[in-house]
């Protein structure tokens, strides 16, 4: 009865078009009141959810993502990018791929990556000869990998989801998730997706010409030289340090894994406004007004999602679906296809955070049992969710890339697969080789990772 | 009608401003938290909680302004089949939700704190009813700009 | 009815088990009619959250440590004055005695109904070197818990408190970023600090006990013979605990030397250094007379 309440209820309220923080928080109150508990304590949790030390981290890196952005950081990354690959066959795709994989590694922001990136390379590819709906997949697809950087609030956002994890991995025990073993974890698969998308946007490029304009002429850019690539990488480092700069806090003990995220806003606005002479008062004040307004969205979205954690705690949930997956299998390589496919289905409805709060709990228990550690299953959880936001019909990311290549949510959709499929085998990947993610964060840090 | 407009024009560009201030002091509170402990070895006891309390008020100010913008994710492909009437009661529905929502969220807040009041947060020792203040304010905020949007609908359907 | 009672370990930590053991007895004592439904791994919430639903009368139970208490119930705090206690047989004796009933009377005014305290080992002082005087702790930037009194505490030791969640003091030691933290054995152990702050010295400054709370709201509307089922249950449940605890205790100091740790045993410890410098923070924190009363009836103990 009461979970019948709370999927009806939150199903209708989407479907009317309900904001999903609204919707999760309505279906939840109203089965608070359905149960007769006090809806006060609903409301304690939004708070308690939104109140978490680690998560100071999140508008400190929506922050410094928007700093780098109007502060010129993203034209540096897309210049060296440019004179790299720009003069291959399908060369602004892989040049596109490129800056989206590296920016996404500043920004650590699906969204951002995509709004940054899209916003100078989507008009000049259309310009020079690319489909809007080629140039808009590569863009969005190959920024998601942003998720899995370490300026990743949503890794922040798991690490906290993950925290209560406890069990036994090849007889080492396990209790919680480290965000710096975490930060180091996702730099292996986020270079093989980088390798995924070029091939896939090659291809792609390739048998479709691109590129190839209205008139019939395709020009291909020209090599600028191996010299003008140094030249760009080294106009492009200094934005790329943030990455080094928060590592190395964390590693050198000079701040923990959340302050390290406040040094990280720090160093961009020293950078746009000292170094590149980019930051202006004005951009400055927009930059804060933007991260608030994220910084709201993103948590009321946590908020609502802890509150509807209890809620699924409450109704011993969790519990009923760990019976139901191990009665349907006990083979590890099955379960964890099953508990895959459940969370792209899950991806179509959930935003990232509130996917990433709301499943940890239900299937990380189960992973483990399957010798899947904390650290592994934050990587396919966070792939998973970022699969998420470029398929419709709730796909954020993917909303802002076709606003910005001016095509419908369905003309971008068709022409995605090969992109998907290349993340999809990304997620396999990680999925059924642990050493995928595991392997670079234990070499650092000197410990067992799993 | 436009005066009305325009103060909760004015009232969501202030909550955009405070959350703003308070995102600036977030991050100037913890990187002195950072250079206190790390240059000095005396760490400021109270930052944690100092900080908590300012990234609920950078959140809740923002996800307000989020709702005079209309800036939250939300679905809108299905309501988009409907015929014109259907979508204006969907549309006119959600704001109605929104406004439930905001009221729910405003009488619990002020159930939690006067529940809590006695209580105090450790390092600072002021009452734990202050953690619920910010989001009493964007219930009150939310439900001015949901009747708003609620006011805009009914003037477009007018002129239609 | 199934009370519901909140946990933030996992489900086969001793105080999950003895809550556990505790609704068995209940169900005894009421022939079927009552039991306790545990929620482990902080599935309902952090301890702060839990107590105020506890408060709230959302669910009827929490297991949380006394310290969670000490912004709501002054009373509270005084066990986790530090050396308050001379040594484990003191502690039990007053806690598990008339002292320790005195100080669960006091929740009934903030809106709880205390049934029981369960011992949590001592916490005690782990670095890269040995602490055997106050005098090794000048200076060091210790990790506490975000409260007042853990501030106090290692302020008067001379050295200088850095306040973080415990989820960061893993890699906050394992980089220097704080050069010693405190605990129990069993978390020292479990949290894994032993592999980069290798020296436990066993300065047994707190003895911060567990304590199992009823909330009011939900009490009142219990039979008289409900609440006695649920007192005595809860007392049943003590000296089960103490056998789980105990060899927890026993298991985590054997983990830890196997795992390179070395242990400073208390009788290298100056505890008398220790003890001079922490008798103003009693002073600070017992404001009231009948505060003061209640620490000299907890000293007086023998
Ligand atoms: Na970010
Ligand atoms: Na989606």
């Amino acid at each position: 009865m009461e979970l019948a309440v709370l999927s009806l209820s939150f199903v209708l309220f989407l479907a009317l078009g309900v904001p999903v923080a609204f919707a999760i928080g309505l279906s939840c109150l109203a089965t608070f009141a359905v149960e007769g508990l006090p809806l006060a304590t609903a409301m304690q949790m939004m708070v308690s959810g939104m109140n978490v030390f680690s998560f100071l981290a999140i508008p400190f890196f929506i922050f410094s993502g928007e700093l780098m952005l109007h502060g010129g950081i993203a034209d540096k990354i897309l210049d060296f990018a440019r004179s790299m690959v720009g003069h291959m066959k399908g060369g602004l795709g892989l040049a596109n791929v490129m800056a989206s994989t590296l920016f996404g590694g500043v920004s650590g922001s699906p969204i951002a990556d995509t709004s940054a990136m899209g916003g100078v390379m989507i008009p000049i590819m259309k310009r020079e000869g690319y489909s809007a709906d080629y140039a808009v997949n590569v863009t969005t697809h190959a920024s998601l990998t942003g998720a899995l950087m370490p300026t990743s609030h949503n890794m922040i956002i798991y690490a906290f989801a993950a925290q209560a994890a406890a069990g036994t991995i090849d007889g080492h025990v396990i209790r919680g998730v480290s965000i710096g073993d975490l930060m180091f974890a996702g730099l292996v698969p986020v270079f093989w997706i980088m390798v995924c998308m070029l091939i896939a946007a090659y291809w792609q490029a390739v048998r479709n010409g691109f590129p190839k304009r209205a008139d019939g002429s395709s020009m291909l850019e020209r090599f600028p030289g191996w010299k003008a690539v140094l030249t760009t990488f080294i106009a492009a480092i200094p934005g790329l340090m943030v990455i080094v700069v928060i590592l190395g806090c964390v590693m050198g003990g000079v701040t923990t894994a959340t302050e390290a995220a406040a040094i990280a806003v720090a160093y961009s606005l020293f950078l746009t406004a000292v170094i590149y002479r980019t930051m202006s008062k004005d951009k400055l004040i927009k930059s804060l007004k933007k991260a608030s307004k994220t910084t709201g969205v993103i948590l009321l979205l946590i908020g609502v999602s802890n509150m509807l954690r209890w809620q699924m705690a409450y109704l011993e949930i969790p519990d009923a679906i760990e019976a139901a997956l191990l009665h349907a299998t006990q083979t590890p390589w099955l379960m964890l296809l099953y508990i895959n496919i459940i969370q792209i289905f899950l991806g179509i409805f959930l935003d990232m955070a509130a996917h990433i709060l709301i499943t940890t709990p239900l299937f990380l228990p189960l992973a483990m049992q399957m010798g899947v550690g904390p650290v592994q299953f934050g990587m396919m959880l966070l792939l998973n969710c970022a699969l998420g936001l470029v398929h419709p019909p709730v796909g954020t990311v993917q909303f802002v890339g076709c606003a910005i290549g001016d095509i419908s949510i369905g003309e971008a959709t068709k022409t995605a697969w090969p992109y998907y499929l290349a993340i999809w085998i990304a997620i396999n990947l990680v999925t059924y080789v642990p050493a995928f993610s595991t392997w670079l964060p234990s070499i650092i840090t000197g410990h067992p990772v799993f | 009608m436009d005066l009305f407009n325009s103060i909760n024009a004015r009232l969501s560009e202030w909550a955009l401003r405070a959350a703003s201030v308070c995102l600036a002091a977030l991050g100037i509170v913890v990187i002195y938290g950072v250079v206190m402990r790390y240059a000095f070895n005396d760490a400021p006891p109270y930052v944690e909680q100092v900080a908590l309390l300012l990234v609920i008020s950078v959140a809740m100010f923002g996800a307000a302004a989020g709702v005079h913008d209309a800036g939250h994710i939300g679905l809108d492909s299905v309501v988009k089949l409907l015929p014109a009437k259907g979508q204006f009661w969907c549309l006119f529905v959600v704001e109605l939700l929104t406004i439930a929502f905001a009221a729910i969220v405003l009488w619990g807040c002020e159930h939690m704190a006067t529940s809590t009041r006695h209580d105090t947060i450790p390092t600072l020792g002021i009452s734990e009813a202050w953690r619920y203040v910010p989001p009493m304010i964007a219930g009150v905020l939310i439900i001015l700009f949901s009747v708003k949007h609620m006011l805009a609908l009914f003037t477009k359907k007018a002129a239609a | 009815r199934n009370f519901r009672s909140a946990d933030v370990h996992s489900k086969d930590f001793p105080t999950n088990m003895a809550v556990k053991f505790m609704g068995d007895e209940l169900s005894k004592e009421t022939g079927g009619k009552d039991n306790i439904k545990v929620f482990g791994d902080s599935a309902l919430g952090s301890e702060k959250d839990t107590v105020e639903q506890v408060k709230i009368g959302a669910i009827d139970m929490v297991r949380v440590s006394l310290a969670s208490f000490n912004g709501i119930v002054p009373e509270s705090m005084i066990p986790s004055f530090p050396f308050i206690f001379r040594d484990l047989a003191h502690f039990r004796k007053a806690i598990y005695g008339a002292e320790g009933d005195k100080i669960l009377a006091a929740f009934d005014k903030a809106g709880f109904v205390g049934l029981a305290m369960y011992e949590s080992g001592s916490r005690s002082m782990y670095a890269k070197k040995p602490i055997k005087t106050v005098a090794d702790m000048k200076g060091l930037k210790i990790r506490v818990q975000p409260s007042d009194l853990a501030v106090a505490m290692v302020t008067a030791m001379g050295a200088s408190p850095a306040p973080m969640p415990m989820a960061e003091v893993y890699s906050g030691l394992k980089t220097g970023l704080v050069d010693a933290a405190e605990n129990n054995i069993p978390s020292y152990e479990e949290a894994k600090h032993y592999e980069s702050a290798g020296v436990f010295s066993e300065t047994m400054h707190v003895m911060t006990p567990e304590v199992v709370v009823f909330s009011k709201k939900v009490w009142d509307t219990l039979t008289p013979a409900e609440q006695v089922a649920l007192r005595k249950s809860a007392k049943a449940s003590v000296a089960y605990y103490v056998t789980l605890w105990d060899a927890k205790e026993k298991e985590a100091k054997a983990a830890v030397l196997k795992g390179g740790a070395k242990i400073v045993p208390a009788s290298e410890i100056d505890k008398a250094s220790f003890v001079t410098a922490e008798k103003p923070v009693w002073d600070k924190f017992a404001t009231t007379p009948e505060l003061k009363a209640l620490v000299q009836e907890v000293v007086n103990v023998k």
